[in-house]
């Protein structure tokens, strides 16, 4: 006997996700092994949904530093953290296509509380500067001698996003929680 | 010293540095969950290899289609090793393969050409499958 209630209460989940029309979303945790299985199925959703080129490309380009971000700064890890990696850290990544045929591509994970201090003054930064600028400033830093301290990477991942973004990055910060839980850190880009 | 070869995996990229026939050449996607870990070995053996030529031709082929922002920096230090190699005598061609329709690898390809001139650049564009 076929139980009505489920699409009266879960439908509603669903539809909520196709009038957002979200083409990809994922809540949980990141390692190597899942975020290269999801660039994989980003890749071919965009593929058949024939985005062309240079959008995927971008977009491709753009999930792949936000979930890696993910991967190496959030606070809500379920081991230590080790040199070697292999860690695996909370956070949600989605993309969406709004009604002009741009993406938005929004990711959010819990961080450590100094940690939003230095994301907003990077990211106010980043905000500031024209186009031209952040291609300045990712030629320079890519010719700086060391990456930044406590970066795994080379500290260009926001540089590379917002060079590819239509419009300045925006992001936000969730400190309201109850106490004892991490702010939660918002990133939205328009590719 | 011995050849240097790393298979490839999702996130990584294939290398295979022949030094005993001077042809290095990294192939694949690069996106490792580290690159400096991933990539410091490589380039610690590149060095040294280089260090040891005087006067040879070296071939280095590349043909990523993808690397994050981490494994820029780790490929531009790469490059930056080779130009030294290159300014110390030895004759570095290096072949850039890209995607036909991959402006961003295009681009960077020809950032390298233009901040390393000690090298011979060769852009090869490939068609997609």
């Amino acid at each position: 006997m076929p139980s009505p209630l489920i699409a009266e209460k879960y439908g509603s989940f669903f539809s909520v996700a196709r009038e957002h029309q979200v083409i990809f979303y994922y809540v949980g945790y990141f390692s190597q092994h899942i975020v290269a299985a999801m660039a994989d199925a980003v890749n071919l959703q965009l593929e058949v949904a024939g985005v062309p080129g240079p959008t995927r490309r971008k977009l491709f380009s753009s999930f792949i530093e936000m979930a890696q971000n993910i991967i190496h700064y959030s606070a809500d890890t379920l081991a230590p953290p080790s040199p070697a990696g292999g860690e695996l850290r909370h956070g949600s990544v989605c993309i969406r296509q709004e009604a002009d045929g741009r993406f938005l591509l929004l990711c959010a994970n819990p961080i450590e509380p100094r940690m939003a201090v230095e994301l907003r003054l990077k990211l106010e930064k980043l905000r500031s500067m024209t186009l031209d600028e952040i291609r300045q400033a990712y030629r320079r830093t890519l010719r700086e001698d060391a990456a930044p301290e406590g970066s795994k990477g080379a500290g260009m991942g926001f540089l590379t996003v917002a060079r590819d973004a239509r419009e300045p990055l925006e992001f936000d910060f969730d400190t309201a929680r109850s106490a004892g839980e991490s702010p939660v850190f918002y990133l939205k880009a328009a590719i | 010293m011995d050849n240097l070869y790393i298979a490839p995996t999702p996130s990584s990229p294939e290398v295979d540095f022949k030094f005993d026939v001077h042809t290095l050449s990294l192939r694949g996607e690069s996106y490792p969950e580290n690159a400096a870990a991933f990539y410091g070995p490589i380039i610690a053996q590149l060095k040294e290899y280089l260090a040891q030529q005087s006067g040879r031709r070296i071939v280095v082929n590349i043909a990523l289609a993808y690397f994050n922002s981490s494994s820029t920096k780790m490929l531009f230090n790469s490059i930056e090793a080779l130009n030294g190699a290159a300014e110390a005598g030895n004759q570095v061609q290096l072949n850039w393969y890209h995607d036909e329709e991959d402006d961003t690898i295009l681009e960077f390809g020809q950032e390298l050409s233009d901040d390393f001139p000690a090298i011979e650049f060769t852009n090869h564009a490939v068609r997609s499958a």
